[in-house]
């Protein structure tokens, strides 16, 4: 039996338009099963929903429909009370890490600030903080600082350790490196894995820097604009890829490798952007698909499975070699 | 070696104070031949941005200044021209992308608009400006163009935005063009694009590039030649070949092999640099790296490096051979 900490079936979040304009539909129809203990990665490009969807699952915002589960526990948004305890259990971790912590106060209070505003009346030792802290690889000296004198570095590991203040299962994790340098990503990646299988934390992965993703995911969803078109285990969708975006995606990125892009560019290859507004009708992928076929402008094609768990949402890819 | 169209020698740039002045960036050389694109990668705070800055006299000042050195275009100095002569390069032959768009553009004016004045400033009639401005807004992949010409700034996405400044930066066709992480709020398939626009757009101008970025993915497929800065001065040199086959400075290594890469395998630990960069205005004697360097000896402690030759185009601020590493 697998063990679902977070399952969110079909989850759908419509924005009303600004004036004039039509609605936004942000996520359409999203679902996704979490298991314990593991990474599940999403991709996709800026505006394709991942923090739509980042906010729905923490409880930011409310999906216009379809549920969300904490270890079989349905999550009411709506009823604030009712879901604080679920509340608890997933926390959201920030791109900017110094947008979450208030200037004015130290990191020894932005830790006991954070078990007030979930209303857990157990207190935050400075035992507990210290321990909180070493957990992310900080001395207990920096309780006593304030975010300035704080590194980027520094900074995301003491939002990781206020994440991890109330005992979360889930953390989901929202670009958690892309603001940092080079240097230090590795260090938060390393400290990720570290923490997740001494707490047996479940992540939510977040991120357009693939090579990252793969790293860390045990499983995959791309998204475009905001649907799932590829799910699978990160080897599935990394090494056989089978929507035509997902290899879209994996081509443009520049590799750290001279020899790699230099035969990228004798092979010709482009990345074609098209920005697409809306498509009424058939697969909203098909405006910028290299494998397009006439049938992909009337039928939308959905997410179907297409060898163990490898999921796909193209009509091509889905006959292919069937 | 073509002789270079932009050389910036030896500059210093310092928090100016009543006495004396407190040094950030510390001493930095850096050249650009026509035809030439040249990454700049570096730790941030190692001064990347206030050395592209000082090119066009675009230091916050005070309280910054430069201390010491010259910028060269093509032997004229920038510090020494008056202020009509650098209103005619800033924009005309040296065009700029900054790390921070949105306040580079006036949030009242239409962004075409913009970009047409730009062109007009530069000598341009209105009517060869509006078409210009259409062709540069079609270039950088913006799918609707028009809308986006009639828009004002924060009707634009942070990664639309990013394009018009790209746009508006080579509406002038100029002949250097400085790009402060110009793309790193793009994704990857517009990023590519933009890249390939650079790319041939260079090709068929021979204009110079300088490109300051964090991805070294970025580097390996844009660029010829790098320049690694830390602690605000550059520690490294090499053509971009050299640079990924054969680091030649205990940094850039380490940079490289802190990559998930292909070698790496899934959820590994990571190859960590360790330590924090230090503060470039309080440093002691000796390398500014040796903290955090696995190969620091006695004498790294002692007196900085210089830029040593390590053969086939590769240059390094260290004391030790790349071969006794
Ligand atoms: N106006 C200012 N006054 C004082 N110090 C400044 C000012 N602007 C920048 N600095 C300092 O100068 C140093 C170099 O800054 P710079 O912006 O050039 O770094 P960078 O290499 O561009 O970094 P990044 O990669 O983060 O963009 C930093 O330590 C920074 O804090
Ligand atoms: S000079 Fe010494 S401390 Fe500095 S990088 Fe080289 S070996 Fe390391
Ligand atoms: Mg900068």
């Amino acid at each position: 039996m697998v063990d679902l900490v977070l399952r969110a079936a079909n989850l759908t979040k419509v924005y009303r338009g600004r004036r004039g304009h039509a609605p936004v539909d942000a996520l359409s129809d999203v679902s996704l099963d979490l298991e314990r203990g593991t990474t599940f990665g999403i991709v996709g490009e800026s505006g394709c929903g991942k923090s739509t969807l980042a906010r729905l699952l923490v409880g930011l915002e409310a999906p216009t429909s379809g549920t969300i589960r904490i270890d079989d526990q349905p999550v009411v948004i709506s009823e604030r009370s009712a879901s604080r305890e679920l509340a608890r259990k997933i926390q959201l971790v920030f791109q900017d890490p110094f947008s979450s912590l208030d200037p004015r106060m130290t990191v020894g209070k932005a830790l006991k600030e954070v078990l007030t505003v979930h209303s857990l009346h157990t207190d935050m030792t400075s035992l507990r903080a210290s321990e909180l802290l070493s957990m992310v690889g900080l001395t207990r000296r920096f309780a006593e600082r304030y975010p300035h004198e704080l590194s980027g570095g520094q900074a995301q590991r003491v939002a990781i350790a206020r994440a991890l203040a109330v005992e979360p299962e889930i953390l989901v994790l929202d670009e958690p490196t892309s603001a940092l340098d080079v240097s230090v990503r590795a260090e938060i990646i390393n400290l990720l894995v570290r923490i997740q299988d001494e707490l047996k934390l479940s992540y939510l992965f977040i991120s357009h820097d693939l090579s990252m993703v793969r790293h860390i995911s045990d499983d995959i969803a791309v998204m475009y604009l905001g649907r799932v078109v590829e799910m699978g285990r990160y080897d599935q969708v990394f090494v056989t890829p089978l929507h035509p975006y997902t290899s879209a995606l994996e081509d443009a990125i520049p590799v750290p490798n001279p020899e790699h892009e230099r035969s990228r560019q004798a092979a010709g290859a482009v990345a074609v952007h098209v920005q697409v507004d809306k498509v009424t009708r058939g697969c909203p992928y098909a405006p910028r698909c290299a494998l397009v076929e006439p049938r992909c402008r009337d039928t939308a094609p959905t997410l179907t499975e297409k060898a163990n768990g490898h999921m796909v949402s193209c009509l091509v890819a889905l006959d292919d070699a069937q | 070696m073509t002789a270079a169209l932009l050389d910036i020698r030896d500059v210093h740039i310092g928090i100016i104070r009543r006495h004396g002045s407190d040094e950030i960036v510390r001493g930095v050389s850096i050249s650009v031949a026509p035809g030439e694109k040249l990454g700049i990668v570096g730790e941030s705070g190692s001064g990347k941005t206030l050395t592209m800055l000082s090119v066009l006299r675009l230091l916050a000042s005070p309280p910054l200044g430069v201390v010491k050195g010259e910028i060269l275009l093509d032997g004229e100095d920038l510090a020494r021209v008056d202020a009509k002569r650098l209103r005619a390069v800033r924009g005309g032959e040296i065009a700029m992308v900054y790390q921070d768009p949105m306040s580079s553009l006036n949030p009242l004016m239409h962004v075409g608009k913009q970009i047409e004045e730009t062109l007009k400033a530069h000598g341009s009639s209105p009517l060869v400006a509006s078409d210009r401005t259409r062709e540069v807004l079609g270039q950088v992949g913006l799918a609707d163009p028009e809308r986006v010409r009639t828009s004002f700034p924060h009707q634009l996405s942070g990664g639309m935005i990013q394009r018009v400044m790209i746009a508006m930066a080579l509406a002038t066709s100029p002949r250097v063009l400085i790009a402060d992480e110009p793309t790193t709020a793009l994704d990857v398939t517009i990023q590519r694009q933009i890249l390939e626009l650079v790319t041939s757009l260079q090709a068929e101008t021979g204009m110079a590039v300088l490109w300051v970025t964090h991805d070294l993915g970025v580097v390996a497929s844009l660029v010829d030649n790098v320049v690694v800065m830390y602690a605000g001065r550059v520690v490294e040199k090499a053509t971009t070949t050299q640079l990924f086959a054969r680091p030649t400075h205990p940094y850039t290594k380490a940079l490289l092999q802190s990559l998930p890469g292909t070698g790496s395998s899934h959820r590994s630990a990571l190859h960590q640099i360790g330590g924090t960069p230090p503060d470039p205005t309080r440093l002691g004697p000796g390398c500014p790296f040796r903290v955090r360097c696995p190969y620091a000896e006695e004498k790294c402690a002692q007196a900085e490096p210089e830029l040593i030759d390590r053969g086939e185009g590769s240059f390094a601020a260290c004391w030790k051979d790349p071969s006794q590493w």
